[in-house]
């Protein structure tokens, strides 16, 4: 992909000024999939190109896209965290439940934000003294964040019965009628972790650790410690996204996220970012999650049954999955052939 | 020596796309000899013998066995015509059994089934000879590193291959496991079988071969009769230049630096026990030892990494040991690990995000920001100043072994340390590399820094230390520095964990009591 020539200088002589030229960006991939897969809809469907409706596709990608760009900084951390739709559906269960006891709106879901990342506490604490990957303490607390939702939740939705709060409305506007609050708090969110992720000292941690665990231990990088930022971190966002929930619709379902992971993790691998850590891409999961979306209303534009998109989601999964794996066999073909000549 | 020629290679020639990998190479192994090719990496060693196992197909050249011409047009063509090879990094199936791995694709069956009876009566006595005594029902991976690499061999021997190509065989071996190999490969010649030995390490190539062919940029620069050669020839030949020493003269101090010393009493954990010293900057302090014998495990505990049931250290700072590997890197200890690809290096990233592993990822303080154009101004300074050979935005991977060492070294010179732990720094690593190595370490001890330095290989702590710690079985078994540091005394220190002389006298004091 990088344009920079690699020939080694002879030791002595002055290094060349290094430039890194004109890099073509890792996401290019899914975003032309995605301008691809809009034109094609569009073509057949020109309604499926109206403002209005792109602006709500972007809206209703944005709950899931936000939990997307936490799961990115747990894969790069070589890392999954399985319990993010019911740490979703639990901040979103406590706020609501704090705005029924008549708690004003924004105070109840500044709670449920860090309530989200307590959650995420409890996962990292556990993950970390135990020494078990995430995947595995997750798998048993998904079912406890869940059960204990439940209790909270009685079985029934939760709807905060004085709606008049402006959380509500702010977070249900549409700008200039077209463009939702919600989706433009998902935009700078995903900008400011792309940030946090490639530009701060914790995006460096996070990358080391994931790309080798055991050089990072001996670096000095505080291990446990990035782990256990990285889940409260996730958790903090499934708070966000949980409280933003309520705000957008008004109420939440006992059973809402219960689907979230999978579709998750999805969408972050069709963005590009390996399960094998050390590198991830916010900007590709956010992209990878508008795919999926548009997979599944594309669906409806041409009028077939919705029940295929989930289908037709894991596919595209595989689809990417593959093409991702055949690039890498490529690049990795080209390393081994200059390694030899070096070392033939 | 005039025997008859077993084979002989004449004008071979490799390229990959425009890098020259075999330029003229010649080779003549005479029957019943063990033939020793050396050359740094990148000399055409190892393609030479990847042809030869019909691993990679040459440009041009002739391959001549038993004097036809033979083409070896795959691994499978070279095995029929009785050419084994054993490579350097191993290829056993680990949870499979050691019989299992002996018998890999070619298992004896009866009625349909594999037969394990028959297996082991083939097998057996040459495992035995090999003086490997295994649980052959037990999988690869309960058995040693050594114990592996004899299982590689007896997997080829089984071929019974007339010319047995050895690549580097005793990389992982102990000292007495190579002791036993070289008795198994001096009965294997005996036997009548022809052996191509492939090796870094000159001490053995002289202990075992009758010829040598030494190798540099893909051409045979020398073929002689070992007694005709001299170890020092012989690097001349490899490097191809006027002799420099390998290991460069002590610098004299730097004059700003500080005096510092580390102090090290009864000391216990792991395998140690009871390990005493003292090492000031300024002077370079060896560590020798067999491996199991507890210096991986001195290094890293006072690196944080595991922890001490016992002792009082105290390093210059005026603190104890580091509770952390974090707290180590914060408090400028560092530690260059043995196995430098498994923990000193993220492979799959580039030599700019390599050197801010510490500076970013260790420390706690500074801005909290990750800078890629300050990266990459630290990443130009190692790079310039360690002579690293590669890009700053190339991949750690692609790099050769002894530029790798030099990224791990340099991104602990970000920091600049005073206390320095190197475990086998050198391992791996090409003569040209090492010398420069061996340069950055004295210029380590010179600016004030206090070194302690483990090696597997005695040559470089005799040349670069001012005294050496040997340890044995996890205790200091001495300390021997001056005219007492050569090779026959710290030998015979690591492996019997006593001075040379010593039982003589405890004999005499036994018999004076009797």
């Amino acid at each position: 992909m990088s344009t920079t020539t690699s020939t080694p200088h002879l030791a002595g002589s002055a290094p060349p000024a290094v430039r890194r030229g004109f890099r073509i960006p890792e996401e290019i991939g899914v975003i032309v999939a995605l301008v691809a897969m809009m034109a094609i809809i569009g073509f057949a469907r020109p309604r499926f190109l109206n403002p209005i409706n792109l602006f709500s596709l972007l809206g209703n990608t944005t709950f899931l896209g936000m939990l997307a760009i936490g799961m990115v900084f747990l894969l790069a951390i070589r890392e999954i965290d399985l319990s993010v739709g019911w740490m979703f559906n639990f901040s979103a269960v406590f706020a609501a439940l704090l705005m029924v006891a008549g708690i004003d709106p924004w105070l109840a879901a500044f709670t449920g934000v860090l309530f989200g990342a307590g959650l995420g506490l409890v996962n990292g604490l556990i993950a970390i003294t135990l020494r078990l990957p995430a995947i595995i303490v997750t798998l048993g607390t998904y079912s406890m964040f869940q059960g204990l939702s439940l209790i909270a939740n009685k079985g029934r939705a939760i709807v905060p019965s004085d709606q008049s709060s402006s959380f509500f409305s702010v977070i249900s506007t549409k700008l200039y009628g077209v463009v939702p609050v919600a989706a433009l708090v998902f935009i700078v969110l995903a900008l400011a972790m792309h940030v946090v992720l490639h530009r701060t000292r914790f995006g460096y941690r996070v990358q080391a650790v994931g790309s080798n665990p055991e050089a990072a231990a001996h670096a000095g990088i505080p291990t446990a410690w990035v782990r256990l930022q990285t889940l409260v971190l996730m958790g903090a966002i499934c708070g966000l996204s949980g409280v933003m929930y309520v705000g957008f619709r008004g109420a939440i379902d006992p059973n809402e996220g219960s689907d979230f992971v999978l579709v998750v993790i999805a969408a972050v691998i069709i963005g590009g970012t390996p399960l094998s850590g050390g590198h991830g891409t916010i900007i590709g999961a956010v992209i990878g999650m508008m795919i999926i979306q548009v997979i599944s209303s594309g669906l409806i534009f041409f009028g077939i049954d919705a029940t295929w998109s989930t289908f037709v989601t894991g596919a595209v999964t595989v689809l990417a999955v593959s093409l991702d794996r055949l690039i890498k066999y490529q690049r990795t073909r080209r390393l081994e052939r200059r390694r030899e000549t070096f070392h033939g | 020596m005039s025997g008859d020629t077993m084979i002989s290679v004449r004008g071979l020639a490799k390229r990959y796309g425009g890098v020259v990998a075999l330029e003229d190479m010649n080779l003549r192994v005479e029957r019943g000899t063990i033939h020793a090719v050396v050359g740094e990496n990148g000399a055409g060693k190892s393609t030479l013998m990847k042809v030869l196992a019909g691993v990679v197909r040459p440009d041009s050249g002739a391959i001549e066995l038993g004097g036809q011409t033979i083409a070896l047009d795959g691994p499978n063509a070279a095995r029929q015509h009785g050419i084994g090879m054993v490579y350097q990094e191993l290829s056993l199936f680990p949870e499979r059994s050691v019989l299992a791995n002996l018998f890999v694709n070619r298992e004896p069956v009866h009625n349909g089934l594999i037969s394990k009876r028959e297996m082991e009566a083939r097998s057996k006595s040459l495992l035995q000879q090999l003086g490997l005594h295994v649980d052959v029902y037990a999988p690869v991976s309960r058995l040693s590193i050594g114990e592996r690499q004899l299982v590689e061999l007896a997997r080829v021997l089984l071929e019974q291959p007339r010319l047995l190509i050895l690549d580097e065989p005793n990389s992982a071996l102990n000292q007495r496991e190579t002791e036993r190999l070289f008795t198994v490969l001096k009965g294997l010649r005996e036997a009548g079988i022809t052996m191509l030995y492939v090796s870094h390490r000159l001490e053995e190539v002289f202990s075992i071969c009758d010829r040598v062919t030494i190798t540099r940029n893909g051409r045979d620069v020398l073929t002689k009769d070992r007694a005709e050669l001299t170890i020092p020839e012989v690097i001349e030949g490899m490097i191809g230049q006027q002799r420099e020493a390998l290991f460069p003269p002590a610098l004299p101090p730097a004059p700003s630096a500080m005096r510092r010393r580390l102090t090290v009493k009864g000391l216990a954990g792991g395998r140690l026990s009871d390990i005493s010293f003292t090492a000031q900057s300024g002077e370079i302090v060896g560590l020798a030892g067999l491996e199991g014998s507890g210096v991986s495990d001195l290094l890293d505990m006072l690196f944080g990494l595991r922890r001490a049931r016992a002792g009082d250290v105290q390093f210059p700072d005026g603190s104890g040991l580091p509770r952390s590997a974090t707290e180590a890197a914060r408090r400028s200890v560092c530690l260059v690990p043995a196995d430098r690809r498994r923990n000193g290096l993220m492979l799959d990233k580039s030599i700019l995000f390599n050197i801010s592993n510490i500076v970013v990822g260790a420390r706690g303080w500074g801005s909290p920001w990750f800078s890629p154009k300050t990266a990459l101004g630290r990443a130009m300074r190692q790079i310039e100043a360690l002579r690293i050979k590669g890009q700053p935005y190339a991949l750690a991977n692609a790099l050769s072994g002894g530029n790798q060492q030099k990224v791990v070294i340099g991104k602990w010179l970000e920091i600049g340390p005073q206390v320095f732990l190197l475990d086998d720094p050198t391992r791996g690593v090409d003569i040209g590399a090492k010398r420069e190595i061996y340069g950055l370490i004295r210029e380590m001890s010179s600016h004030g820094g206090i070194v302690l330095f483990s090696s597997t290989e005695l040559p470089e702590l005799i040349g670069l230390c001012d005294r050496i710690l040997v340890i044995y079985q996890g205790r200091l078994a001495g300390e021997v520095s001056g005219a007492d540091m050569n090779s026959q005394t710290v030998l015979h220190l690591t492996n019997t964990g006593e001075m040379p002389g010593a039982g003589r006298q405890r004999q005499k004091s036994h018999g004076g009591k009797a």
